[in-house]
């Protein structure tokens, strides 16, 4: 069961703020997607742990030293900077 | 057989269609056109049609010249050109242009521009493509209709009254809208091939892995795949053809086998599935169109065989909360302080993350970071997570069973047809019922297959019913055979009133 709580907990660790007056409707529709998601319990699973869906091994590069991007292009999509760093003010 | 269809039974016997790849190609080399004033035709196109279709959200016009003039110079100094060289294309929003915004069709990208070029694009551009500008989608991906882009969804070229699917909506509605020749789409859950259904056109969903993903931005990262979309399945070969190339910076590529070279083989003697689970709940129409592909089939030559695949029921549920987990955990990225939106007003650093993100992103992003975080947090990870992961292992154990007895497997791409617009903000919408209609593209992407979603009839409104030919891992070759050659035989293909015309 998906508990006003439970939204509340998991907006803070996902860093969303969510209305007080949407706290019901979204407790209501997330509970909608956990039933759902709730069906996969009905089902046993004989296959033991599985981690690697693809059978891919990874596709190693040559472990080379090799230039990056100029400090300057990056910090031109930051919405502020200074001094060669990203800046963050503490309000605004 | 009905008297209306001729028994086809050699290649040589009937004449093929050239794909429109093949046919801009060679109105370049023979100079009935330049490439610069053909790049003006879909300018001028996407100038005429986009307030419409709303297609693309970025036009990139300036870079598309530049690009096409290069094409000139090389065909007037008589040196000999590519197949894709000068051929209008254009991008999903999601795939990284250097210089070039890309948006994800969301506010908190606003502005941003890639200091890259995705690896797709790279080896275009090697390829000397026009790239005329980058197209429309569901917000990060996250959905079936376009609908939740910030910048409002694309419609379907058919019918300004419907969607054109999703996510990929853009690239769709554009190349079904002959705003561009093809595009690159990327499938999660199937963004590819459920809006080329949709609009009547071709998409392939290559392998994980077949593909780069380098540039692409994340939404499900062990999910997402990059490929084309297109209005000829020759044209999809082609396009594969160029990105299925093992890439350095993606540890999970390793290209694939070209297709283009056997794309016209006998298909006699092929074994093509059906699941009989993938046709439950399917509208009744699109269950015959399909079934009317089989029997074309049949006819080639083919053997159908019915199996089942009890596996699929549970493909959705499985699929939903690892693409969530994955998103949640991908989007973490977005704080409002490296690059795009950022909250103007706030106090402390905690509060300027809530609210750049909780303002830049739109509802149904949000929604699915909150289920991701939930089913990832204590508690709840051993009944969803992890549980889903073994699932997913039984589901891809149960294609590979299948695929011990057949070469293919046909299957409807979507069980309905394009939706109404405005589906999704409709009063009595259920995000839920959204979903599911995920069903019969989503199992390819939990099992890492790839997948072609070709046209095959048309509903009573006149909208394009698509079905879809799921191969084994790295064996694209064969489904495009397979597509290619039903093409060429029942040409169900139709084309709308939009855009330019060859």
């Amino acid at each position: 069961m998906v508990t006003r709580e439970d939204i509340e907990n998991i907006a803070l660790l996902s860093k969303l703020f969510v209305d007080e007056k949407d706290l019901d409707s979204l407790t209501e529709e997330m509970q909608k997607i956990v039933s759902f998601a709730d069906t996969i319990n009905s089902v046993e699973v004989k296959s033991g742990d599985f981690d690697n869906i693809n059978n891919l091994s990874n596709a190693f590069r040559k472990d080379e030293v090799k230039e990056s991007y100029p400090v300057g292009e990056i910090l031109k999509n930051a919405p502020e900077q200074a001094e060669d760093h990203f800046l963050v003010r503490k309000r605004a | 057989m009905p008297p209306n269809r001729r028994r086809i039974t050699s290649s040589s016997e009937r004449e093929r269609k050239m794909g429109q790849i093949k046919r801009i190609h060679e109105m370049l080399v023979n100079k009935e056109i330049s490439c610069v004033e053909l790049t003006k035709k879909y300018l001028e196109a996407i100038e005429n049609s986009n307030k419409e279709l709303n297609a693309y959200i970025t036009v990139t016009p300036e870079v598309a010249l530049a690009q096409a003039a290069k094409v000139d110079e090389k065909l007037a100094a008589g040196e000999t050109i590519g197949l894709l060289e000068g051929v209008p294309m254009t991008l999903k929003d999601n795939i990284s242009t250097k210089g070039i915004e890309t948006t994800c069709a969301s506010k908190i990208l606003t502005g941003y521009k890639p200091i890259y070029d995705a690896t797709v694009y790279e080896l275009l551009q090697k390829e000397g493509v026009v790239m005329l500008g980058k197209t429309n989608m569901d917000e990060f991906a996250m959905g079936s209709s376009c609908e939740t882009s910030y910048y409002g969804g694309a419609k379907n070229p058919h019918s300004l009254d419907h969607v054109a699917g999703g996510s990929s909506g853009g690239v769709a509605s554009a190349v079904g809208g002959n705003l561009a020749v093809y595009g690159l789409g990327s499938d999660t859950g199937g963004s590819i091939r459920q809006p080329a259904s949709f609009c009547g056109i071709v998409g392939l969903k290559p392998t994980y892995g077949a593909v780069s993903r380098y540039g692409l931005i994340a939404y499900a990262s062990s999910f997402d795949q990059i490929g084309p979309i297109t209005h000829d399945v020759e044209d999809a070969a082609i396009v594969f053809d160029a990105i299925a190339k093992y890439d350095e910076r993606d540890s999970t590529s390793r290209g694939s086998e070209p297709a283009l070279p056997t794309l016209d083989n006998d298909i006699r003697g092929k074994k093509i599935g059906i699941a009989n689970q993938y046709l439950d709940g399917v509208r009744e129409d699109v269950k015959e169109a399909v079934l009317q592909a089989a029997k074309v089939y049949e006819d080639m030559g083919a053997e159908i065989v019915y199996f089942d695949l009890p596996e699929l029921k549970f493909a959705l549920p499985v699929y939903y909360i690892l693409a969530m987990a994955e998103a949640s955990s991908n989007l973490g990225r977005y704080d409002g302080i490296r690059y795009g939106y950022k909250a103007e007003h706030y106090n402390g650093t905690h509060d300027m993350i809530c609210r750049t993100r909780s303002e830049g992103f739109g509802k149904e992003v949000q929604r699915r970071i909150l289920m991701g975080t939930y089913v990832l947090s204590a508690g709840y990870y051993d009944a969803y997570y992890k549980k889903a992961v073994n699932l997913r292992g039984a589901i891809v154990e149960a294609f590979d069973r299948a695929f011990m007895n057949v070469d293919v497997i046909l299957a409807p791409t979507a069980p309905v047809t394009a939706f109404k617009s405005g589906y999704l903000f409709g009063e009595e919408t259920d995000q839920l019922e959204q979903y599911l209609s995920d069903i019969c593209t989503v199992p390819v992407n939990t099992a890492g297959l790839p997948a072609v979603s070709v046209p095959c009839g048309v509903d009573r409104e006149g909208l394009p019913i698509g079905m879809q030919l799921i191969g084994k891992k790295f064996d694209e070759k064969t489904i495009l055979n397979l597509a290619y050659r039903y093409e060429q035989a029942e040409h169900k293909t139709i084309e709308t009133k939009w855009g330019v015309k060859l």
